[in-house]
């Protein structure tokens, strides 16, 4: 890679940076326009009931309230949700979830407008409550979904998984495990809260602001509930303050609302969320019931896999249909095995409701099935790690899905990584030998992980890109994946000045703009590198022919025998042409200076009729060790080190890798020790930062981390995705190591605090 | 009420100030500086961190009085008058410390508030500095990379200047 400028080199930095850190930056909430109106929403204080009155009249009567919505303003009442149509903008006859939105009010100040939104009269009949998964699976439990759906009560859908028959495999395995997982919902606590701005344009149209990770799923079911052509709303995404998967449906209600009312009053409406309102109303990390069965023969070889989960999606179904389908497909995690069959079951409760989240799902599958492999290890009196490195995927290998991978696969050199840095078989001696009754108790635990790339058989995976030569000489890129602070213009400016041979400096992303770029669905997944990435890739390959063919005729030589020199295009023959003049013989030659470039990854089929098919056409991998401090009186526990080795393929930008490596484990810690998001009977405990604690500076150790390059052929010069995965390995490295401290293996998520003195 | 005070640099005298007004409210709302952000409105994300006469505040709990007579800098006026960017600002761009941006400005702030108060602070009492700021996105690291790396710069251009 030495003659490449850009990609893998660490002096690249974030194209966003700069705005940022001066506070320049301006999010939809510092967005503000003359007359504009501030939105406030009515929301359910029930998590189960039927709306018998609302009546908006007292609202409309308060001075300074402009206006106000239900369902009854919205195309179907708002009805809206994919891949399951089950949800309202606003609820509709039912309530199914505290904090459910029921109206909106638009007034003059933001406090009128909270005036108006308790000046409501609301009048709801209580109905029984589903807290629970499988009381929700009663024959007489109250049906949660709108009869709308097709379901069997609350059971939403199952997903199967059928490779092999592990049956008989495990009643001949003469070690088995068997054991279960209650994995608690998650918040995203993202910095900054849900928001949307729109304004009523001319023609009778809509433009938004909204910090939505898919403005163009947004514009469409926003054109959809309002009766408008998808023409007519425009969807545009400022600086976003973070969403890990957590801005989607929730910012489609939010949209439609506020585009609703801008139609209405003829006036600018932003609403923008508390963070109570935030951590009420926004959708969650399902939480998982997990029951699993492994098994090895004598020489520690796995044979065979057995899961059933339950996955609650909570009032609606949002993204859980299709994380409950990744986690199926990881449920047995990186290893080598004869048979697996994975039975899921999602099912509606009155749990707040659940979607997307980082590592949707395989977050949940790999930190049950890397605490049950530790157990197995234990059974048979062998190392973890080595256990690991015996049975891991390898490149010529098949999935526990039953797929041969063919690509380079860097999981066993995570693992050696991560095993000789943390100095694994020294302190693994060193904690297996200290005092039963010493005041901290130490344990040092690994865990491994692969994740599918892209969608995989979750949708169409395709990603459009367009580039043009502007009169100045700068070039304009637009994607139709967008960024959140993950970084992917950086990676998007970065290759499309790789791939044309220009300064960075002259390839000037537009902000994502559904009338602007080309719709290329949804940004998740971890897949904006490699399919946004690609995308750009093909798009400036075709610009960078037709400027190579003005430059041969400049320097009256062949095109091939051209060569770059910084930006200028050197012939054999005459002296170096500047980008600019080649630029102004294109256009004298008249060849269009303006790309489209469509890319889509190698199509996937899975049969969920059957449970088989070719779930992902590549994967990533990587390898955690965390080392914790466990204080028998408190029951608390200090992760003390933390080493994390990941299979990225070639690392396009490598500081913001480290960063989603970071960041992700961050999220990992989070998740095993601290960030249950827990209900009862329907009721969220915790709704605030001080509650619901999130990681600190002081609750992360220094982290060591790395990439281990592999390449994948299909992959933007060999990449494949990070964002995501990276958070994957850390709970169950945390629980394993917390195992070896204390003796007593973690059952469930977050993990309880329990002083043992 | 009247107030007066100093904002980034500049006497400030303002009327007909409500107040129940947070110093947040009056920064985003009244004057139009939009870098201080709201994340929590309960004191615990430090998102909308200033300075108060050089020491750390969070903005949404502190009531107008407290800041009457007093010097306010808020991320606005961390630059240079030619609008250079501060070491720590150009230390957190050169370390990869941002990523969705939201956090960055009451980071700064606290690294800011840190480094006046402790100018070589060793990497765990970064930590504890900016142990009020929420980042969701970055894992801190790359945060304390950058700021470890501005306060070297400040001492070594300070050693520069005494010798």
């Amino acid at each position: 890679m030495g003659n490449l400028r850009y990609v893998g080199h660490e002096e690249v930095r974030s194209v966003d940076g700069w705005a940022r850190v001066t506070g320049e930056a301006k999010y939809v909430c510092d967005m503000t326009l003359p007359g504009m109106l501030y939105a406030k929403v009515l929301r359910s204080p029930l998590p189960h009931a039927r709306i018998l009155t609302l009546d908006l009249a007292p609202a409309l009567a308060l001075p300074g309230v402009v206006a106000a919505i239900t369902q009854a303003d919205f195309v179907e009442h708002g009805n809206f949700g994919w891949p399951v149509r089950d949800n309202y903008v606003l609820a509709y006859q039912k309530v199914r979830y505290q904090g459910e939105a029921i109206a909106v009010v638009a007034a003059e100040t933001e406090a009128v407008a909270k005036a108006g939104v308790e000046a409501i009269r609301l009048e709801l009949a209580a109905l029984p409550v589903v807290g629970d998964m499988q009381a929700a699976l009663d024959a007489d439990a109250p049906r949660i979904p709108p009869a709308t759906v097709e379901t069997d009560g609350n059971l939403g859908e199952t997903i199967i998984l059928r490779y092999g028959d592990p049956e008989p495999l495990l009643a001949a395995s003469p070690v088995v495990v068997e054991t279960s997982y209650d994995l608690r919902h998650q918040e995203h606590a993202y910095l900054e809260t849900e928001g949307a701005l729109a304004i009523p344009e001319p023609d009778g149209g809509v433009t938004l602001f909204a910090n939505n990770q898919s403005p163009f799923i947004n514009r469409d079911i926003v054109a959809s509930v309002l009766g408008l052509p998808p023409q007519q709303v425009r969807s545009i995404q400022p600086h976003i303050g973070g969403t890990f998967g957590g801005k989607d449906d929730v910012l489609y209600e939010c949209s439609a609302q506020v585009a609703k009312l801008a139609l209405l009053t003829g006036r600018p409406v932003r609403l923008i969320f508390t963070r109570a309102e935030s951590m009420l109303a926004s959708y969650k990390r399902q939480a998982l019931r997990v029951q699993l069965q492994l098994g090895a023969d004598e020489h520690g070889n796995l044979q065979a896999a057995q899961v059933e989960m339950l996955a609650d999606s909570g009032a609606y179904a949002s993204m859980t249909p299709m994380a409950a389908w990744r986690a199926t497909m990881h449920a047995a995690g990186a290893y080598r095995y004869q048979a697996v069959h994975v039975d899921t079951q999602v099912i509606y409760t009155n749990n707040g409701y659940s979607g997307a989240f980082r590592g949707f799902g395989n977050t949940q599958a790999a930190a049950a099935v890397e605490m049950a492999i530790d157990e197995l290890a234990e059974r048979l009196h062998r190392d973890p790690l080595e256990f690991r490195l015996q049975n891991c995927l390898r490149q010529g290998d098949r999935t526990m899905t039953g797929n041969l991978v063919e690509h380079e696969v860097g999981l066993a050199a995570c693992l050696e990584w991560v095993r000789e840095r943390s100095e694994w078989e020294r302190q693994r001696a060193r904690y297996a030998s200290q005092p039963a009754d010493a005041p901290r108790r130490h344990g040092i635990g690994v865990a491994c992980y692969f994740h599918g790339c892209g969608l995989g058989g979750e949708g169409t995976d395709f990603a459009v890109s367009t580039l043009k030569i502007e009169r100045d000489y700068s070039i304009t890129l637009t994607s139709g994946l967008t960024d959140f602070g993950q970084g992917s213009r950086t990676v998007f400016t970065m290759l499309a000045a790789e791939e044309l041979g220009v300064e960075m400096s002259r390839i000037q992303m537009l902000r994502p703009d559904t009338r602007t770029a080309i719709d290329s669905g949804p940004t998740v997944a971890s897949r904006a590198s490699i399919v946004g990435g690609n995308a750009v890739r093909v798009t400036a390959a075709k610009l960078g022919q037709r400027l190579r063919l003005a430059a041969a005729d400049l320097c009256a030589c062949a095109p091939a025998q051209l060569v770059r020199a910084g930006e200028q295009y050197v012939g054999p023959h005459a002296e170096p042409h500047s980008f600019e003049e080649v630029v102004d013989h294109a256009r004298a030659l008249g060849l269009q200076l303006a790309a489209e470039g469509r890319w889509e990854i190698p199509a996937v089929e899975w049969n969920l009729e059957t449970g088989t098919g070719k779930p992902n056409f590549a994967y990533v991998f990587g390898a955690q060790v965390a080392e914790v401090e466990f204080n028998p009186r408190t029951g608390w526990t200090k992760v003390t080190g933390l080493w994390a080795a990941h299979d990225g393929g070639v690392i396009l930008y490598p500081q913001g890798a480290r960063g989603q490596l970071y960041g992700g484990i961050a999220q990992g810690v989070g998740y095993a020790l601290m960030e249950g998001y827990l209900f009862k009977d329907g009721v969220p405990q915790r709704t605030d930062l001080r509650s619901y604690r999130v990681p600190r500076a002081i609750d992360l150790p220094e982290i060591e981390g790395t990439f281990i390059e592999t390449r994948l052929n299909e992959g933007p010069y060999g990449a494949k995705n990070l964002a995501e995965p990276v958070m994957v390995g850390t709970a169950p490295a945390i629980a394993n190591a917390l195992f070896q401290a204390t003796g007593v293996r973690v059952q469930q998520l977050p993990i309880p605090r329990q002083p043992r003195a | 009420m009247e107030l007066n005070f100093i904002l980034n640099g500049k006497p400030l005298t303002l009327t007909e100030v409500d107040e129940e007004t947070t110093l947040l409210q009056l920064l985003r709302d009244r004057l139009g500086l939009t870098g201080a952000k709201r994340g929590c409105d309960t004191g615990v994300c430090g998102a909308c961190s200033v300075l108060v006469d050089g020491r750390l505040a969070k903005s949404c709990r502190t009531p107008l009085a407290q800041v009457d007579g007093h010097e306010v800098t808020t991320i606005e006026g961390l630059r240079g008058p030619d609008g250079d960017l501060s070491a720590l600002q150009t230390a957190f761009l050169e370390y990869g410390a941002v990523q969705c941006g939201f956090c960055t400005p009451g980071m700064v702030i606290a690294a800011e508030a840190l480094l006046r108060r402790n100018p070589h602070p060793t990497r765990a009492e970064i930590r504890r500095g900016i142990a009020g700021n929420i980042c969701r996105c970055t894992g801190y690291q790359q945060i304390v990379d950058a700021i470890e790396a501005a306060a070297a710069q400040r001492l070594a251009q300070e050693g520069e200047e005494d010798g």
